[in-house]
């Protein structure tokens, strides 16, 4: 237990870190040729069998063809049913980038950190739309192709791994992708989940399952203690106290990294995770 | 305190790492590219834009549907072909989009896994007989068996085989000739014995335009008499193909 006290993780922390690893050992094992998963985290292959779609890319592809096809339909059924039940869980559980930014967060560098939970997460859907009137235009899918930071993150990946054992690698594609995942930490080091909570369209079409997924958050029937503890730990900047009265939240922003749940445990213990409706 | 420590050994770590990739990799972090020794066979038709893996969308159509996410590229890694690669900086267009990059080292292998596992729909499900990746040509005059030689690796390494080669028979011995019905997989490139190789894969929309020259050039040959074909082969040939020597071990990456 005492590693666990030097490194100073929280329990549903540790839990999250723990799936995040996992579904990257998943993702390392196709270098050893393993086909257990395949691919990135914006499209992958399930034991060679269930296909897998970010429906983010999904309706980029489909606007930017122009052409509907039946296989990529396939393909986001079974995470569009990940997501019903789980909400906007994959942001705090299995992206990377939630761990990278949270060490980032950690030096505390950013001088701009009350102008960045300003800025309301809703002007996220001008950034959406914008992204999807690009690939109108240009007929490509652009956000998945150049900016996202899981293809960036997972050609990173793939880059390195087929350098270490002399596989054909374009140096050009590495670096573009190295560089973008360095100025993605340079933006949160400056703003902090201004990325997560406005900027990244992948999340803002995960948040909006938010408000019908089963996975969400319930204020059991107790007083608050109105200590604002909960909303001192929310780094999506989730206002909970206000939500108090509705009796659960089912906000866009909220990635159930489950810190608020830790927080009110000590004291009142009033949040809950719910699965369920 | 702790951070320190911690910082030193993440340190040491990577140290170690770096002196283990040395050792890994013979090549190091070299960023030059081995310069090709010979110029590729039939230097004056170019390729014509970035050979799609197999089952892939016309071409507009293909880059509007990719997302690049690397399914392909893995599982042909994982099939042992490593065929395809993505496109870097230098297409911006196409970038991250797969291709097959040197059929020279690393043909496809047909196993038609990424057009079955390809999660947007660029690559579609087609058979082994109907791809088409594109079109291989015999460069005439650096082809062994169509100077003299007994070779006919290109229609061992076919995957297609007799479906594709048309053989002519003649004093010359017997000269492979590669038809329409290719799909373009490149194993012929691969394992032609010449330095170089004698074979070249190029885009179907190439293919239709540079047919009639190509064509006109086969039909040269055929109808030459044995004293020009003589003439032609000892004089212009024959010295270009002896240059380029017999290499197997390739590495054009």
């Amino acid at each position: 237990m005492k590693s666990l006290q030097v490194v100073n993780l929280k329990r549903y922390t540790l839990l999250r870190r723990i799936v995040l690893v996992l579904v990257l050992v998943l993702f390392l094992f196709q270098f050893l040729r393993i086909k257990l998963l395949i691919g990135g985290l914006s499209g992958s292959l399930l034991i060679s069998w269930i296909k897998l779609l970010d429906p983010f890319a999904f309706v980029e592809a489909l606007i930017a063809s122009k052409k509907f096809t039946i296989d990529s339909l396939w393909a986001v059924i079974p995470v569009l049913l990940i997501y019903f039940i789980f909400g906007r869980a994959f942001c705090g559980w299995v992206c990377p980038m939630d761990l990278f930014f949270n060490w980032i967060n950690r030096l505390k560098t950013s001088p701009y950190l009350e102008i960045s939970y300003k800025i309301p997460s809703h002007t996220g859907y001008i950034v959406v739309l914008f992204f999807l009137l690009i690939s109108f235009i240009s007929g490509i899918p652009v956000f998945t192709n150049y900016i996202s930071h899981l293809t960036n993150f997972f050609r990173t990946l793939t880059a390195l791994v087929f350098l270490t054992f002399n596989f054909p690698v374009d140096f050009s594609l590495l670096l573009y992708s190295l560089f973008f995942l360095l100025f993605l930490l340079f933006l949160e080091g400056l703003f902090p989940r201004l990325w997560c909570r406005v900027l990244c369209p992948v999340g803002k079409i995960y948040g909006l399952f938010n408000k019908i997924s089963l996975l969400h958050l319930k204020f059991q029937d107790k007083d608050c203690l109105q200590c604002a503890s909960c909303e001192r730990v929310c780094y999506m900047g989730v206002k909970i106290a206000e939500r108090v009265p509705q009796g659960h939240i089912r906000s866009q922003e909220c990635i159930f990294c489950g810190n608020c749940v830790e927080a009110c445990g000590g004291k009142a213990n009033l949040i809950k995770f719910k699965l369920g409706v | 305190m702790i951070r320190r420590t911690f910082l030193k050994i993440a340190g040491l770590m990577g140290l170690s790492l770096l002196g283990f990739y040395h050792i890994e990799s013979p090549r190091g972090f070299s960023l030059a590219r081995k310069k090709e020794e010979f110029e590729p066979p039939l230097a004056n038709i170019p390729i014509g834009g970035l050979i799609r893996p197999p089952g892939a969308l016309p071409e507009r159509e293909f880059r509007s549907k990719c997302i690049s996410c690397g399914i392909c590229v893995n599982i042909c890694h994982a099939m042992k072909y490593n065929a395809l690669a993505v496109v870097g900086f230098a297409d911006f267009r196409n970038l991250g989009t797969p291709y097959v990059k040197d059929m020279r080292d690393f043909p496809c292998g047909l196993c038609m896994e990424c057009p079955k596992h390809c999660p947007t729909g660029a690559l579609q499900k087609v058979e082994k007989e109907k791809v088409t990746m594109g079109q291989a040509l015999i460069d005439f005059s650096l082809c062994f068996g169509w100077n003299g030689d007994v070779c006919l690796s290109c229609s061992k390494a076919c995957p297609l085989g007799a479906f594709v080669f048309d053989f002519y028979n003649s004093e010359w011995g017997n000269q492979p000739y590669i038809n329409e019905k290719c799909v373009g997989c490149g194993l012929c490139v691969k394992y032609c014995p010449l330095g170089g190789s004698a074979v070249k894969v190029i885009k179907r929309e190439i293919y239709q335009r540079v047919k009639p020259k190509y064509d006109q050039e086969f039909q040269r040959l055929l109808n030459m008499t044995m004293e020009e074909r003589y003439l032609v082969v000892y004089n212009e040939n024959l010295p270009k193909i002896l240059s380029r020597g017999r290499i197997q071990e390739r590495e054009y990456r």
